[in-house]
């Protein structure tokens, strides 16, 4: 388990070294076998990184004319269209956005808090629950049953919601049957909150307990059995022995949550709500903000401001999380 | 999972709970599971309710009327549904092989010790975690630079690859493959493509199965490339196409009250005919299930713990 929670800073052991012909043979190898996903990820990773300039321009989509050296309708605009400054932002700022602005960052960011708390103790409790019952079978069943909604795509979950919660869905026709009044869900924001949290659970809770488990059964088990001998209950062996050879996994993760705080389950935010515009105050997160805009005809900068915003604070929110962790508990920084 | 049969039984005795304790828990793991399969028993069951019933009582936990027409239906009219699933297994196919391709290449080399660039590749690959372009600057790229839009490579192309992916295979052929082995191969003559091919890759097989499977499982679902790249409803896949419509129906059954005479809620798209669609888009997913999640968790934890 040492180093368990580092996968990047493995640094290859070089002794010294000499670029004889085997080694500059094999080098060459290892070096045509990276080009492929080298390549991928100049295409899909590096490239769009330059157009994060969008956000400081007014960017119009213009055709360049037939004697200029860039003939890309794209490069030509995002060269030739003008500097704005700040502009961009200040649109997210200004009094009349600022109550929009300020709700898709809330509810992104206190999503991702809700999930992260609730996901991690939910993950880790199954965990345990899983490792103590004492009937493996059935241990192993439950577990296998938890993991299947992994698989299973957001779309499908959205028309699960939408046959449970539609005004004529399993809901509401219980309720009717108990003379009740039918709940208004694709029209009353209170729900959204439970009903992505509910589908967050279901969704992740089986996949994120596997590591857990696995380290949990990786634990010595005379460490239990001392604790047990010395009159430990299974709750003070939880707390003093299982948790604090969970932590450093925890952590880890939670270092990586915390740097998607301002992204989220486009899928899920975007499906499940079936496009009801009266529920959006609570569905709309930075992500779905930037894609709506996108889709509009408004001008790219603003998405492309809010964008950026997005991936800079969330790169600044783990490194620095990630120098706090290092300066407290070196052994499980990420990096 | 053969993680858990590593506890041995004396300890366990031992350490174990009260029956009890056990039983409670138990009942508790029983209604998880009951709320956890409770979406898959819905589909199911609304996708074999009669259209009839299903208008007349609302959606039911146990239909007044049964009906198989949905899946006659919709193996009968063929043409969008075909298309929707040739798309989908084309790309899962093709994707998923792309994917062990690229992930290979990429990770062996990072394993080796005596790979001169190892850090600088790592890095590389890394740094793409922490940090993207956005989805705007990403957009203009895939659709004006690359313009990927509209083909069938939109479909699985920018999913094929994950630097994840690649560390966990990394680790997994770090721990799992002795240098000793490859050291005695590469005495034997065998150049690094031949160690890869022949000597790590078979040793690897359950890491190679996670990752396979993953990137199966991401693009089978893949919802999102489709709805930024995909214009043509001839190219959509089941996600999208499911997707597609649910809107749609919401929209209109929930302003019905409202459009009376507009509307005929008779002649809506088929609610039943919508929820088979959803059956046999997981249908597969949950028919291989069984077969695969020994694979996935085993690599997936010796992957990803023993960074």
């Amino acid at each position: 388990m040492s180093n368990a929670e580092n996968p990047i800073s493995e640094k290859p052991q070089k002794p010294k070294f000499r670029w004889t012909q085997d080694a500059i043979y094999t080098n060459l190898s290892y070096l045509l076998m990276v080009l492929p996903g080298t390549i991928w990820l100049i295409l899909f990773a590096y490239l769009p990184m330059p157009g994060i300039i969008m956000a400081f321009k007014n960017y119009r989509l213009q055709k360049p004319p037939a004697d200029h050296w860039i003939q890309n309708r794209f490069i030509y605009s995002l060269i030739e269209s003008p500097w704005v400054g700040l502009d961009n932002f200040r649109y997210l700022v200004n009094p009349v956005n600022l109550d929009n602005t300020i709700m898709f960052v809330r509810n992104t960011v206190l999503y991702n808090l809700l999930f992260m708390v609730v996901g991690l103790v939910a993950s880790v409790a199954l965990a345990v629950i899983i490792y103590e019952l004492t009937n493996r079978f059935w241990a192993k069943l439950y577990h296998s049953i938890f993991f299947l909604p992994f698989f299973i795509s957001w779309v499908v979950v959205a028309y699960v919601v939408y046959a449970l919660a539609n005004n004529s869905g399993i809901i509401n026709t219980l309720l009717a049957s108990w003379n009740m009044p039918p709940l208004e869900m694709y029209k009353e924001k209170i729900y959204w909150p439970f009903i992505f949290l509910f589908a967050n659970l279901w969704k992740y809770t089986g996949n994120g307990s596997i590591l857990y488990l696995a380290i949990i059964t990786g634990i010595d088990r005379q460490l239990y059995e001392a604790a047990a001998m010395d009159g430990a209950s299974k709750w003070q062996q939880f707390w003093n022995i299982t948790l604090p050879q969970l932590i450093p996994t925890i952590v880890l993760l939670q270092i990586l949550a915390v740097g998607r705080i301002f992204g989220s389950d486009f899928d899920m935010f975007y499906t499940l709500p079936a496009g009801s515009a009266m529920v959006r105050d609570v569905t709309t997160t930075i992500d779905i903000y930037v894609f709506n805009m996108l889709r509009s005809t408004s001008p790219l900068g603003y998405p492309a401001a809010a964008a950026l915003l997005q991936s800079v604070l969330g790169f600044i929110l783990i490194l620095v999380t990630n120098y706090i962790v290092r300066k407290t508990r070196p052994e499980m920084a990420l990096f | 999972m053969q993680l858990l049969a590593a506890k041995s039984r004396t300890a366990r005795d031992m350490l174990a709970i009260s029956p009890s304790t056990n039983f409670i828990l138990n009942v508790l793991m029983v209604i998880c599971v009951i709320l956890t399969l409770a979406p898959f028993y819905i589909i199911i069951i609304t996708s074999l309710t009669s259209e009839a019933s299903l208008i007349k009582n609302g959606y039911q936990l146990w239909p007044e009327e049964f009906s198989i027409n949905a899946y006659t239906y919709l193996f009968r009219e063929g043409s969008i549904v075909i298309t929707a699933y040739r798309n989908t297994i084309i790309s899962t196919v093709a994707g998923t092989v792309l994917t062990l391709i690229l992930v290979t290449l990429y990770a062996y080399p990072l394993s080796r010790p005596n790979f001169r660039f190892a850090t600088f590749f790592t890095f590389f690959a890394f740094f793409t975690m922490l940090f993207g372009g956005g989805l705007v600057a990403y957009y203009m790229v895939m659709r004006q630079i690359l313009q990927i839009q509209n083909t069938i490579w939109a479909l699985f192309v920018p999913s094929a690859f994950s630097p994840f992916w690649v560390f966990v295979l990394r680790t997994y052929i770090k721990t799992n493959i002795p240098d000793e082995l490859i050291e005695a191969a590469r005495i034997d003559g065998a150049n690094e493509w031949r160690i890869l091919f022949q000597i790590v890759l078979p040793l690897s097989v359950p890491g190679l199965a996670t990752v396979a499977l993953f990137s199966a499982i991401g693009i089978w679902n893949n919802f999102f490339n489709v709805l930024l790249l995909i214009d043509k409803v001839e190219l959509y896949n089941l996600q999208y196409m499911i997707y597609s419509t649910l809107n749609n129906i919401r929209f209109l059954l929930d302003n019905a009250s409202r459009m009376q005479g507009v509307v005929n809620l008779s002649e809506l798209p088929s609610q039943t005919f919508r929820m088979a669609m959803a059956v046999v888009t997981i249908g597969p997913i949950v028919l291989a299930y069984p077969f695969f999640q020994r694979y996935f968790v085993r690599g997936l934890t010796i992957g990803a713990i023993k960074g």
